[in-house]
């Protein structure tokens, strides 16, 4: 069996965000990167599901991105992981979902992965987009959100969040892929003895021109922080002035009275 | 590794280049993950019961120890062949940095992984080894040092507990009272330091289940509440004699060289326990409102935050750099040497001069963080409801174990006059032209278009000042130096000082190539706060040393040479600091 899960590295969310110097990306500069949350559960579920199977499935952990993605797939391949794939691509961060999914699937094409598992979104673009579109080219079934995940015989059993917390199970014969949501698993630690040998698993560098052949679908236009609140407006005096004030204000400037 | 293969204390006598230090941001990627998974550990295995383990839940620590025993963080120092990780020592310092936020659980661990599992690891023999190393590794077992007894702390050689063989020459018959173990009453298995025949001073691994050993009450402490402190009592413990550890009459051998170890680590941890506390501290500043405003932006808050981010910063390169020093060292002796672990403590003896600076210099930073955090704090700062109140009375003990600050300030200027005496370190010579240097003072011109070279200049005039004082201090006290306890520590102090200005430099001048113009403004001002603070110290030190020493007219020419050394022009210090203070405050946490 061969599995593929997909990672991607965003940035620490609690750091202070800028737009760039084109307005249409967050710059770079000084963030610190880790591993997407959402892909920290595929990663688990990959190695999960590897464990239960003795040992037998390979899997293969990809990134794209410059080179400090390494560092997420050196983090994947000490959860467990057996090998990498380093997509190198500096300009990874103005690609839209269109283009990283058909890096993915060009990579997957000719594999044969039985299962791919991906992030249900990233933290920092969050379009949601990726996963299925990787299914789609591939022709792979697909299942997103899920917070459950059981494999048998070819089978997967996938538990899905759907709105309000009701839950819906679908199956899905392999090849198969699924996106995974919070509340799947909880994602172990990298042991020191693991971080270690994972020194010596294969990391395979591939220069993104030779996976990418599709132009954008989408642009961004614009990335901006929410525009400000005007001031509050502090109204003091007697109460009877107070009130005809209010009411000219509530008249005047809004919709309320009309 | 390391431009060049430094000596113990060759950095006061000689230029040291920022290629020659190892620094935090020379990690590599193993080593920033095993950062992470420690630190991961603490945030969300310990922390959230910190409460309970302060009110002694030891059967909590000792299942979050088995905790750490899973994830391999008790097996960093432990060698390969007996399951252990056998990583430097750089690695080693991280994760008790990391750690170190944890409060007392920290303590549980440093001693487990440091005095407690060391002298097995220095000293054991393949047996012992093999019997008692997988259980401590594995957190299955843990492990306690016992050296200080109720008579004696500093004088540990003057431990009071005896070893006689028995009369079949199968045990040590152990008596005595070993005083304030941490693990004491958790451990299962104690390194114990006895004399035999009241004469040999020796090392003895006991086991908890020993006959005749029984654990004291826990001792009620002002801080780090939630570690085992117990004393230890044997009366008639049977220990085998295969349990004798090392060699006999040669347990000082291992009291010290781990205290080597122990000392550099509580660096470390003083390190971590500082960043936390900062970035509890800003947090709060920017929380709270007085005056209609954040606390944050009164410069008297923010001077604070400054000042102990500039110190911090100067803590972590202090810690590194000596972690680089003996893992560059130590690298140089083959894993087959059949001596191995002697060699590997000659390696380690080399820097005991820098494992007490990092001792003296961390604790002392952190109770000045702890202290401006609680400060910041203003009356909530005293109340047991904010971690406030708890860091400043975790911090207090630091000063105190591993060798008090007095003792770990002796030491210094102690083995650099040891080492002088058998010619290791040219001191004299090097005095002898630091004295030229003070008669006749060169007025080079500064070349600025080099970084830092006003800090630089300044290092070399302190590592002037402190020659000229250390050879003053010989030749007017000659070998009865060593009693004249004021000027010893006067003049570690400015030993001290100096290795952590040049430790911040050089750190600052390696990374700031690869950094973004905003970090490059922050390492600078970071440089330069420090670097004012520290010759500040610097050059009070130094004056406390030269009125000891000298009187009349040599004092007068003294205290003028101390003047022109001890000068540094810190133009921009104000700017500087709210920089540094501006940075902190928008980050939310510390910044390097
Ligand atoms: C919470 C806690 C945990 C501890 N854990 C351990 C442990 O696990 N194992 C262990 O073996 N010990 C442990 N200790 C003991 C600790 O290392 C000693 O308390 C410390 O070494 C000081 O010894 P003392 O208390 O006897 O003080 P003393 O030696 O009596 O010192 C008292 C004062 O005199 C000064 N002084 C002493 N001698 C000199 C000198 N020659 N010159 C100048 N000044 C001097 C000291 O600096 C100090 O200020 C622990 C202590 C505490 C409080």
């Amino acid at each position: 069996m061969k599995i593929l899960v997909c990672i991607k590295q965003v940035p620490d969310m609690e750091s202070r965000f800028k737009a760039n110097s084109q307005g249409v990306w967050f710059e770079e500069t000084d963030l610190a990167f880790r591993m997407n949350e959402y892909d920290e559960y595929a990663v688990e579920q990959a190695v999960q599901l590897k464990e239960q199977l003795g040992d037998a499935p390979e899997v293969t952990v990809l990134s794209i991105g410059p080179d400090r993605v390494v560092e997420a797939i050196k983090k994947a391949l000490a959860m467990g992981c057996d090998r990498g794939v380093h997509v190198q691509d500096p300009a990874a961060a103005t690609r839209d979902p269109w283009q990283i999914a058909s890096i993915i699937a060009s990579h997957a094409g000719d594999k044969g992965y039985d299962l791919i598992l991906t992030g249900m979104q990233s933290q920092d673009r969050g379009s949601a987009q990726v996963g299925v579109t990787v299914a789609e080219e591939l022709g792979y079934a697909c299942a997103t959100t899920l917070v459950g995940f059981a494999f048998s015989d070819g089978t997967v059993t996938a538990k899905r969040e759907l709105e309000g917390g009701i839950k819906g199970v679908v199956r899905l014969r392999t090849p198969a892929l699924v996106t995974c949501q919070l509340g799947l698993n909880v994602p172990r630690y990298p042991t020191l003895p693991n971080i270690m040998k994972a020194k010596k698993k294969e990391i395979q560098t591939i220069a993104v021109a030779e996976l990418l052949k599709e132009e954008p679908l989408a642009t961004t236009v614009s990335f901006h922080p929410p525009a400000r609140k005007g001031g509050g407006i502090v109204l003091e005096g007697d109460v009877g002035v107070l009130v005809d004030q209010l009411l000219g204000i509530l008249k005047d400037k809004t919709a309320v009275l009309r | 590794m390391s431009a060049k293969l430094f000596k113990g204390a060759e950095y006061l006598i000689s230029e040291v280049s920022s290629a020659d230090v190892f620094t935090p941001e020379d990690f590599s990627d193993e080593q920033r993950q095993i950062g992470a998974t420690t630190e991961q550990f603490v945030l969300n295995e310990v922390l959230p019961h910190r409460e309970e383990i302060e009110h002694h839940n030891l059967p909590l620590t000792v299942e979050l120890m088995k905790k750490c025993g899973e994830l391999g963080l008790l097996m960093i120092d432990a060698p390969e062949e007996y399951g252990g990780l056998e990583l430097d020592k750089a690695t080693s310092m991280l994760a008790a940095e990391k750690l170190a936020q944890a409060g007392s659980f920290s303590v549980t661990y440093s001693a487990h992984t440091g005095i407690g599992t060391l002298p097995l690891v220095y000293y054991g023999t393949k047996e012992q080894k093999e019997k008692y190393l997988g259980k401590i590794i594995s957190g299955e077992w843990i492990a306690a040092y016992c050296l200080t007894e109720p008579g004696s702390g500093s004088d540990a050689l003057g431990a009071a507990a005896t070893a006689t063989l028995s009369p079949d020459g199968r045990h040590y018959i152990l008596n005595g009272t070993k005083q304030f173990i941490t693990n004491g009453g958790i451990a299962n298995l104690y390194t114990v330091f006895a004399k035999i025949d009241k004469q040999h001073f020796t090392g003895f691994l006991v086991e908890r289940t020993t006959e005749g050993l029984s654990v004291g009450a826990e001792e009620n402490k002002m801080g780090v509440r939630g570690s085992s402190t117990t004393q230890i009592i044997l009366e008639d413990a049977m220990v085998p004699v295969e349990n004798l550890l090392g060699e006999i009459g040669k347990g000082h051998k291992i009291a010290f060289n781990v205290l080597n170890v122990g000392r550099f680590k509580l660096g470390a941890g003083a390190t971590g326990a500082a960043k936390r506390a900062i970035t509890e501290g800003v947090r709060y500043a920017n929380e709270r409102k007085a005056f209609g405003v954040p606390i944050a932006t009164f410069g008297a808050i923010q001077e604070k935050i400054a000042d102990q981010t500039a110190a911090i910063f100067a803590s972590e390169s202090v810690v590194y750099r000596l972690a680089g020093l003996i893992d560059d060292r130590l690298a140089t002796i083959p894993k087959e040497t059949p001596d191995y672990y002697e060699a590997y403590q000659e390696g380690i003896e080399e820097y005991s001069i820098e494992c007490a600076i990092a001792k003296v210099f961390c604790s002392e930073m952190l109770a000045d963080t702890v202290d401006a955090v609680v400060q910041i704090h203003g009356g909530y700062g005293f109340i047991q409801e904010y971690a406030a109140e708890g860091y400043y009375r975790d911090e207090r003990i630091n000063r105190i174990w591993e060798g008090t600050n007095e003792i770990n300030r002796l030491l210094i200027p102690g083995i650099i006059l040891k080492r002088a005496m058998k010619g290791e370190i040219p001191l004299q010579k090097e005095a002898m032209k630091a004295f030229e240097s003070l008669m006749s003072p060169s007025f080079d011109e500064l070349d600025d278009s080099l970084p830092f070279a006003a800090e630089k200049a300044l290092l070399a005039n302190l590592k002037q000042a402190f020659l000229v004082l250390a050879g003053s201090g010989v030749q007017k006290f000659m070998n009865t130096i060593k009693d004249e306890q004021e000027i010893l520590l006067a003049v570690a102090d400015v030993a001290i000082n100096i290795f952590a200005i040049e430790s911040a430099i050089l750190r600052a001048e390696k990374i700031l190539p690869a950094l973004s113009d905003s970090r490059k403004a922050s390492i600078r001002a970071a440089v330069k706060v420090f670097t004012f603070n520290g010759s500040e110290k610097t050059a009070s030190a130094a004056r406390r040393a030269a009125y000891y020493i000298e009187e009349g007219d040599t004092l007068t020419m003294l205290l003028a040479g101390i003047r022109r050394f001890t000068r540094y022009d810190a133009t921009g210090l104000l700017q500087a600091k709210r920089q540094l203070a501006s940075a902190s405050i928008a980050a939310e946490k510390y910044i390097f």
